[in-house]
């Protein structure tokens, strides 16, 4: 009910540039990263299979925040599919309350892994058919075992691979491994990490603990979405050496306790200027110089970029805290509109909406089909961490990075493989929620 | 006259019986019995527990959180008071013909006409670190560093609402004003009362009603109000709505009703109290 | 009090202007900033002067739609007007005689006002939800603004029936009109002007209501939540094209009004009534 639908910028988008890009990538790299001819036919004609005739009259409602809830997607998708996308932006714990409360009123939800776990038991959703998705194999290993590479540790919090599974369609609640029915379909992620103003830092940052060095005194924030919230604190207080926890992402009702005691200290000191709620809200925040160092999202930072004023998404020395969002089913969703469904989320993972996210600053799951559609230097300079040759434009023509310019943090690979703590809902979330508002209210 | 028809009766009262016992008493009632229930992550439990009133009550957050809804209301009542009173004044008795009421009054009123949250959000660009008014200070050397109370404070949550919600004062007040019959008030000043006197002895008293009715406006609309406080507090301060809306947006619906049952509770008695003073029936 | 103006003229006439600059400051800030140039921002210094901004906000849009939340506000706004005069004069019709249950309706009525906004969002979004019915904002959401309209339109009738002058009726019935006659050709005539302020409040208090739409608009937006949310996901001047724009809305539908008004009573001193005189 926290109803945030908005609207942004009006934007131009280079809509022929999918296209051509892909065309000109596919004969560049060939069949060298994915299952070849599928992708091939569906970038250059669309996407004509057997349902299409049928599905081109379905209206699928999907809700989910305003970073992947934007009309381009469902532009594009009414262009390649025919489906009709009815889009609703909310903030993060606005869509918890949608898939609980108005079951009836979405066909798609697009969530966070960690508001899955919470809504899942309310049995307002369904899990889809592994052997119906196209692209299941394309989708990196954090989705399916946890692990970004064979040799990766599974970082603590709710990692999307321990709510992905059920044994069985009705199931409220998860399976331990991999099984057929799959919960969501992973979309977007990205690791998260503080960022700051080196414009008006003027030194540099290294750790997690600035966020509350007094240094900033009035001149820094924090988000206030529990679940996202409590994990920077609890990455600033470990940095800090004032708290050891067991799991972060499952934290005592003790250690919640002493987290927020030195937030909320912190608070009273007036250590912060603003708590933000959406991701505007913390570009704003940013833009005008009213606060310098912030929790922060990676594409907020890129907008305040993007309006020529420093803003550096700052690697720290302890790690990421890192979110996933995806794609999942309303439980009522049934026969033609079942399988328009199933047809919007395979288009979803062949790779242009991928290639959308990405040239934002996020990563697509199914990266390799993702790269079809971004051109040699986005793709080296989004996911391989290489300096760009030329000039970074975003989807919306906006230009982002000049040449040369590298991003921060580098490729993928060490990015998201330093994540230390997913958003996590712990066993003590009730206690932990009710903790977090007094620490608003104090 | 002829007692009214019974039916034609029940026929001109039931439409706002049936409107306000199906949107308000109804849903209120339902706040009173979710707030004994329990809950989980996604779903309200049936039950009956004091819990949700035991956390509440428990909490010094709460009171802390009362103490500072209390602070707003205070400061809004006595600004928009000491404002609204003048400005009613003004248009009462200096201005002098009926169409130049009408005209500043329009002129008041004007603003009142757009939407809440835009009035609010002007406010920004206005009292920001990098805003107009700061700007305006530095350049006129008045400060180096800029204002950072202005902003995101207690301050910018009081100059909010006594923007927003000044009229409200001064438009019952003004209504109390013009019944004042004003050969009262020379009769006064023949007597060899000063305007000091005519104030506190005759137009105060007469105006207390008005005042009464305004106090009920601001009181009530500081006191459950949401979103001010999140706006210009920039989401760190606390008001009793913004505790309860914190509570409804993580579905926490039960204690977010046993909270709405205090917050009821609270205001139907600073009400009751404000009413003593005006009839309000006689008033209309 | 037909003196000279005198000192205390000009002290409150100085805190009234101060006052009107206090009410429209930050408003105009925004004016001024809708027109910023394509590469402006939220805040002052204006970036080249465009209305750029305006086309934005008609224009494709990144999320939201802003159309088509104008489009229901208007309709619900109207709705709610129509249904605010009917109820209230009914309303007003049944109170100028006490009745069983009179004072406990009245001040029912008059409760809807002062129980918190985010209550009565609260209790029916909640009473929705347990009924399994479908929150929509014409259904729970006009319910919600109803709460909020009829007791301003209610006590403005209760007020303007206080000051009719029940002669008028008890003429028309010494020349034999019936009832129906009566209200008809002579009490509605007269009460009409008033009815304007009760349709006037009845609009824009539920075309701008925010906090008791939030929880009952169901999954489509009113002007004022989209608005809401723009605040919170727009980093762009478009949202000031908004309110420039909706302030406009705001200001062309008073002065209509006004001129109504001002068209009947024009009419009535031709006529010569003065009926109703009091509001």
């Amino acid at each position: 009910m926290d109803k945030t639908n908005q609207s942004g910028n009006s934007v131009e988008f280079p809509s022929k540039k999918g296209q051509s890009v892909s065309r000109r990538n596919l004969l560049k790299t060939g069949s060298a990263v994915v299952a070849g001819t599928a992708i091939g036919s569906n970038a250059i004609t669309g996407f004509p299979t057997i349902w299409a005739q049928n599905i081109k009259n379905v209206t699928l409602r999907q809700f989910g925040t305003g970073v992947s809830n934007i009309n381009e997607i469902a532009k594009r998708a009414k262009q390649d599919l025919g489906i009709t996308l009815q889009m609703t932006a909310l903030d993060t714990d606005s869509t918890a309350q949608r898939v609980v409360t108005q079951p009836r009123s979405f066909d798609i939800a697009d969530i966070e892994y960690f508001t899955l776990k919470k809504v899942w038991g309310s049995g307002n959703m369904q899990p889809m058919d592994i052997r119906k998705l196209k692209y299941y194999d394309q989708i990196v290993g954090t989705f399916k075992n946890g692990k970004l590479t064979p040799s990766s540790k599974i970082a603590q919090g709710t990692a999307p691979h321990t709510v992905s599974f059920v044994e069985n369609p009705t199931d409220r609640k998860f399976a331990k491994g991999q099984t057929n029915w799959y919960t969501m379909v992973p979309t977007i992620y990205n690791a998260d990490t503080l960022g700051i103003r080196p414009d008006l830092i003027k030194r540099p940052i290294s750790s997690w603990t600035e966020l509350l060095n007094p240094e900033f005194r009035g001149k820094a924030s924090i988000l206030n979405i529990a679940s996202i919230g409590i994990m920077d604190a609890a990455m600033v207080c470990e940095a800090m050496g004032e708290v050891q926890y067991g799991d972060k992402g499952n934290m005592t009702q003790a250690e919640i306790d002493k987290t927020m005691a030195i937030f909320t200290e912190a608070k009273q000191a007036g250590q912060f200027r603003a708590f933000w709620k959406t991701f505007d809200e913390s570009v704003n925040l940013m833009a005008s110089g009213e606060v310098v160092i912030q929790s922060m999202w990676s594409p907020a930072i890129t907008k305040v970029r993007s309006m020529g004023i420093p803003c550096v998404y700052q690697p720290l020395k302890e790690g990421y805290r890192s979110w996933g969002g995806g794609l999942g089913l309303s439980r009522n969703l049934a026969g033609l509109e079942l399988d328009a469904a199933y047809e919007y989320i395979n288009w979803y993972l062949s790779g242009w909406v991928g290639g959308l996210l990405m040239r934002q600053g996020y990563y697509s799951a199914a990266p390799a089909t993702s790269k079809l559609y971004m051109s040699e230097d986005e793709w080296g300079f989004w996911f391989e961490g290489k300096a760009a040759k030329n000039d970074i434009v975003n989807p919306f023509g906006q230009k982002m990075e000049p040449a040369g310019a590298k991003r921060d943090g580098g490729s993928f690979y060490e990015r998201m493989g330093k994540v230390e703590c997913w958003n996590s809902v712990m066993d003590e979330n009730r206690y932990m929620v009710r903790k977090w508002n007094e620490f608003i209210a104090s | 006259m002829k007692r009214y028809n019974p039916i034609v009766l029940i026929a001109q009262v039931s439409p706002i019986s049936a409107i306000l016992g199906l949107f308000l008493i109804v849903p209120i009632a339902t706040i009173l019995i979710v707030s004994f229930w329990d809950y989980s992550e996604f779903m309200l439990l049936p039950d009956f527990v004091w819990t949700n009133y035991y956390d509440t009550l428990s909490s010094f957050v709460t009171y802390k959180t009362y103490l500072n809804t209390f602070k707003y209301t205070i400061l809004t009542w006595f600004f928009t008071l000491l404002i609204g009173f003048p400005v009613s004044y003004f248009l009462c008795f200096h201005v002098r013909t009926l169409r130049w009421q009408i005209v500043l009054f329009l002129i008041c009123t004007i603003p009142f006409w757009t939407s809440n949250i835009i009035r609010m959000i002007s406010w920004i660009p206005f009292l920001g670190r990098n805003g107009v008014f700061n700007s305006m200070l530095i350049s006129l050397g008045l400060t180096n560093e800029p204002l950072e109370f202005l902003l995101f404070s207690d301050f910018a949550i009081v100059l909010a609402f006594v923007h927003l919600y000044t009229l409200f004062m001064v438009v019952p007040i003004f209504n109390s004003m013009m019944r004042i019959d004003r050969s009262v008030l020379e009769a006064a000043i023949d007597a060899g009362a000063n305007g000091w006197q005519v104030l506190t002895n005759i137009v105060i008293p007469l105006c207390k009603p008005g005042i009464a009715i305004g106090s009920i406006f601001v009181v009530t609309l500081v006191m459950g109000d949401y979103i001010t406080v999140r706006m210009m507090g920039g989401g760190l301060r606390a008001s009793v709505g913004v505790m309860m809306w914190n509570e409804i947006s993580l579905l926490l619906y039960p204690p977010a009703a046993a909270n709405a049952v205090v917050l009821l509770v609270v205001v139907l008695i600073l009400v009751s109290l404000m009413m003593r003073v005006v009839d309000l029936k006689k008033e209309l | 009090m037909r003196e000279r103006r005198g000192k205390e003229f000009y002290v409150l006439a100085i805190f009234f202007t101060v006052f009107v600059i206090f009410l429209y400051g930050p408003v105009s800030a925004i004016l001024i900033l809708s027109f910023q140039g394509p590469n402006g921002g939220l805040t002052f210094p204006m970036n080249g002067v465009s209305i750029h901004w305006f086309f934005a906000l008609f224009g494709e849009q990144l999320v939201g739609d802003f159309k088509a939340a104008f489009l229901r506000s208007l309709q619900l706004g109207l709705v709610v007007m129509v249904v605010t005069i009917f109820v209230s004069v009914l309303t007003g019709l049944a109170f100028r005689k006490k009745f069983f249950g009179s004072t406990f309706l009245f001040y029912t009525t008059v409760s809807s006002l002062i129980v918190p906004s985010i209550l009565v969002s609260l209790g029916i979004g909640l009473l929705y939800n347990l009924m399994e019915w479908e929150a929509a904002w014409y259904s729970s959401g006009m319910g919600a603004h109803l709460t909020w309209t009829l007791p301003f339109g209610f006590l403005i009738m209760i007020a303007v029936f206080n000051r009719f002058d029940r002669s008028y009726e008890e003429a028309a019935k010494d020349l034999g009109a019936s009832n129906w006659q009566t209200i008809r050709y002579v009490v509605l005539p007269i009460i009409a002007p008033s009815l304007i302020g009760v349709a006037l409040f009845g609009f824009t208090l539920s075309y701008d209501e925010f906090a008791r739409t939030l929880m009952t608009s169901g999954v489509k937006n009113t002007l004022p939540l989209e608005i809401f949310g723009m605040t919170t996901n727009v980093t762009t001047p478009t949202l000031y094209a908004l309110g420039t724009l909706t302030t406009i809305f705001s200001l062309v539908v008073i002065l209509t009004a006004m001129g109504i008004v001002f068209y009947m009573q024009k009419r009535r001193e031709r006529f010569g009534t003065d009926a109703g005189k009091g509001v």
